[in-house]
């Protein structure tokens, strides 16, 4: 039994943050979507990772912790320009993790005071990481910043920024690339069981006084970690995608947690004035252009990949069409559950037992689960909130519907009496009656296996996590851009470019502009 | 069991779905029995004699047991009706039965045909707006082997897909060929909102429908704004509506 002394402090701040979460997650379930499949059994499979999460997060935050620390995974990621999508870290491991919590209160097998040692670690856990990720623009979350997401350093926007090249509606840039948003888009739908939790939008960053730029990332899109992706993506040259997107005559004015947003007017197609496309994932040192060279290159490189990805989704489209009920919903709790496996992947311990398994403590629920069930209860969890657990004092009003609810219940005061419980303990096996995940990884360095590629992530660090720079922030940067340091960093991000290489930290955002000639 | 947490709370009584509070109130009777078998000492039972006493067999007894009272469950994938057909209500609308098919929504408006011809059937959220009304033929896409026929043989020109999947997987390898969209579920946010927009396909989401069948012309007016996160937080109405030509069938 754990000694561990838990204060009140601990529990003042983990109640914050559990109350900062279910006020940000009753907002996004009810204006953003209502999620739902004719071919998956998406409510089902989201209850049963739920189950999920609670049972194994705390164990698989503490591997991960152990391996790296959570803010320093934030760095990482932050300058590796990874998939840390909002979805990920920002809602998905806390939410899902707590929505489990509070299904099981619901279910009488727990209480508000069990497992507190698991609760106040996933939350600092969140904490940590997302003070770290989102450390350029201050903010705990998007939500947080006023629904903002200004993740990355002036000199990746530079970069961005100089290199995108203009386009405009009807022409073959634009075409190309908004044939292959659509298509990505698509397949990241099918790739993540109907969730969104591949494709995702950050910023907006202010190009001009008419621009901004929203950088848009795919995730997942080749045979990685998802055993239903083996085969039929091979040809899907890389994991992960970005485009930036210079647009015109629309402000974004909410980027929310989960990577979707508002525009006014509303956002379409021909505001869309200036793209890129870049790659990147857990070894490399921010991001790769991809046929960045010319227009022309660009162009046919965002044609090429649409006709690979639609290959790819007619290709995944019939395995799913196939599968049983039971595949179904072990891919989509899957999904779900391991929204947050790219901190094992930076850290070095990836495992597919970890992340790619249903655990058998969650498995015993499966049978609760039809559609109409699933469907009527996550309807209480998320949305209306009545469940006995989320109801409060008469008196109360909740946050964006003064109802006397909370979505998740916090940790009890009492606890420093002496009455909870610290743990649910180790991990437990789990199965899955998909296929066994095939032995590669499609990595920037090519296909690795697993072993070899947990192997160069240890190794590996972009040159702004490292202990000689990883504390030069834009604060910093502000009194010592004519630093060598400085210089090194900015030298680093620009590498790659084709209008910046070796221009170094001195320029401003005229600077660019100037440089872009017309964005040719 | 008297110090059974679950039965001291002040705040909360039921779910609100009475099929959710059968089942949750089933759990609690269980875990009551399981409690009281291992001893009460709720510590010692709540991560580890509870997973040798609570199981998976337990669960599918409750299910078993609402099936029993007449309860089927109504059914959202389409593979939940087909794998366990006796535990959920019919499916109609999927393929052979089409020629007689028609959404009934209690939510639809419908209005007598005007001059033109055109009858109102329905209304529904507008994804973006458009400069002219869009003017096709309906034809009802809402299983996987609808679907295949498409990807197999194309769709035709002109399709208006009346769906009620609001996601993005179960039409995705044929979306794109789809001149319109009315689905009948979501909001303007959902999966199949957010490609028809990628795609600039004119789509309605939340769609009350009546009376429209396989082949008929529809009009929608596209030209509608575009309803707003506001509009779903405070319930404000901002719908599009959608017309059939009477005796116009393709």
């Amino acid at each position: 039994m754990s000694e561990r002394k838990i204060t009140y402090p601990q529990l003042l701040e983990t109640n914050a943050l559990i109350q900062q979460l279910a006020d940000e997650s009753y907002w996004l379930c009810v204006t953003r979507t209502v999620q739902e499949s004719k071919l998956f059994p998406v409510s089902p499979y989201m209850l049963l990772s739920y189950f999920m999460a609670f049972y194994r997060y705390p164990e698989l935050v503490r591997k991960v912790d152990a391996h790296m620390p959570a803010e320093e995974i934030g760095d990482r990621m932050r300058n590796m320009g990874i998939k840390c999508a909002n979805p990920a870290m920002g809602w998905g491991l806390p939410s899902f993790y707590l929505l489990g919590r509070e299904y099981l209160i619901n279910l009488g097998l727990l209480r508000p005071q069990d497992a507190v040692e698991d609760v106040i670690d996933v939350m600092d856990f969140w904490k940590r990481f997302q003070l770290a990720w989102h450390r350029n623009d201050g903010h705990i979350t998007n939500s947080a910043y006023g629904h903002r997401a200004q993740i990355l350093a002036e000199r990746r926007v530079q970069v961005f920024h100089a290199d995108m090249y203009e386009c405009r509606q009807g022409d073959a840039l634009h075409n190309a690339a908004q044939a292959f948003m659509a298509a990505a888009s698509q397949y990241g739908f099918l790739i993540s069981c109907e969730s969104r939790i591949s494709l995702h939008n950050s910023g907006p960053y202010k190009l001009s006084d008419t621009r901004e730029m929203i950088v848009r990332d795919y995730m997942d899109l080749s045979e990685s970690d998802f055993p239903w992706l083996d085969d039929v993506a091979r040809g899907v040259p890389y994991n992960n995608l970005t485009v930036p997107m210079a647009i015109e005559g629309c402000h974004v004015y909410l980027m929310d947690d989960w990577g979707s947003f508002e525009s006014e007017p509303e956002f379409k197609a021909h505001h869309v004035v200036g793209v890129g496309l870049y790659t990147s994932d857990t070894l490399t040192d921010g991001y790769i252009p991809v046929a960045m060279e010319s227009r022309d290159a660009l162009t046919n490189a965002f044609a090429e990949l649409t006709e690979t990805v639609k290959d790819a989704t007619a290709k995944l489209w019939k395995r799913i069409a196939s599968w049983s009920r039971d595949q179904m919903m072990d891919a989509g709790a899957i999904t779900y559950f391991a929204i947050a496996k790219d901190i094992a992947h930076v850290a070095g311990c990836y495992e597919v037992e970890d992340w790619m398994m249903v655990d058998e403590r969650a498995q015993r629920f499966r049978p609760l689960l039809n559609d109409e069930y699933s469907n009527a209860f996550l309807g209480e969890l998320v949305g209306s909130l009545t469940n006995p657990s989320q109801r409060l004092n008469e008196y109360s009003m909740m946050m964006h519907s003064d109802q006397p609810a909370r979505m998740y219940t916090h940790l009890p005061y009492s606890v420093l009496e002496g009455e909870f419980t610290r743990t649910v303990g180790p991990m437990r096996p789990g199965s899955s009656c998909l296929a066994p995940k095939q032995d590669r990884y499609t990595t920037s360095q090519g296909v690795l296996t697993l072993a070899e590629y947990n192997r160069r992530a240890r190794d590996f660090s972009p040159l702004a996590a490292t202990d000689d720079y990883r504390h030069l922030c834009e604060t910093w940067l502000k009194y010592h851009a004519s630093d060598p340091r400085a210089q090194a960093l900015y030298e680093r991000e620009q590498q790659h470019s084709r209008r910046l290489a070796g221009r170094g930290a001195g320029l401003t955002r005229a600077d660019i502009e100037a440089l872009r000639g017309g964005g040719e | 069991m008297s110090n059974y947490y679950a039965d001291a709370d002040k705040f909360g009584d039921e779910a609100a779905s009475p099929l959710v509070e059968a089942f949750h109130s089933a759990v609690k009777d269980r875990v009551r029995q399981a409690l009281a078998q291992s001893g009460g000492d709720w510590n010692a039972f709540v991560f580890d004699q509870s997973l040798a006493l609570i199981t998976e067999a337990d669960f599918a007894a409750i299910d078993a047991r609402i099936l029993e009272l007449g309860h089927r469950y109504e059914w959202s994938a389409l593979v939940s009706v087909k794998e366990r057909p006796e535990a959920y209500k019919p499916a109609a609308g999927l393929a052979g039965d089409l020629a007689t098919f028609s959404f009934e929504h209690p939510g639809a408006v419908t209005a007598p045909a005007d001059a033109d011809g055109w009858a109102q059937c329905g209304v529904g959220d507008n994804v973006v707006p458009w400069d002219e009304p869009l003017v096709g033929t309906a034809r009802y896409v809402r299983s996987s082997e609808q679907v295949l026929k498409y990807l197999t043989e194309g769709v035709p020109a002109g399709t208006i897909a009346v769906i009620d999947d609001s996601g993005g997987t179960l039409t995705a390898p044929i979306l794109e060929q789809f001149a319109g969209v009315l689905c009948a579920g979501g909001t303007v946010r959902s999966h199949l909102g957010i490609l028809t927009r990628e795609y600039n396909i004119p789509c309605f989401m939340n769609a009350k429908l009546s009376g429209i069948r396989e082949g008929d012309t529809v009009k929608m007016e596209i030209t509608a704004k575009a309803k707003t996160a506001e509009a779903y937080q405070h319930g404000i109405e901002m719908t599009a509506r959608v017309w059939r030509k009477a005796g116009a069938r393709d």
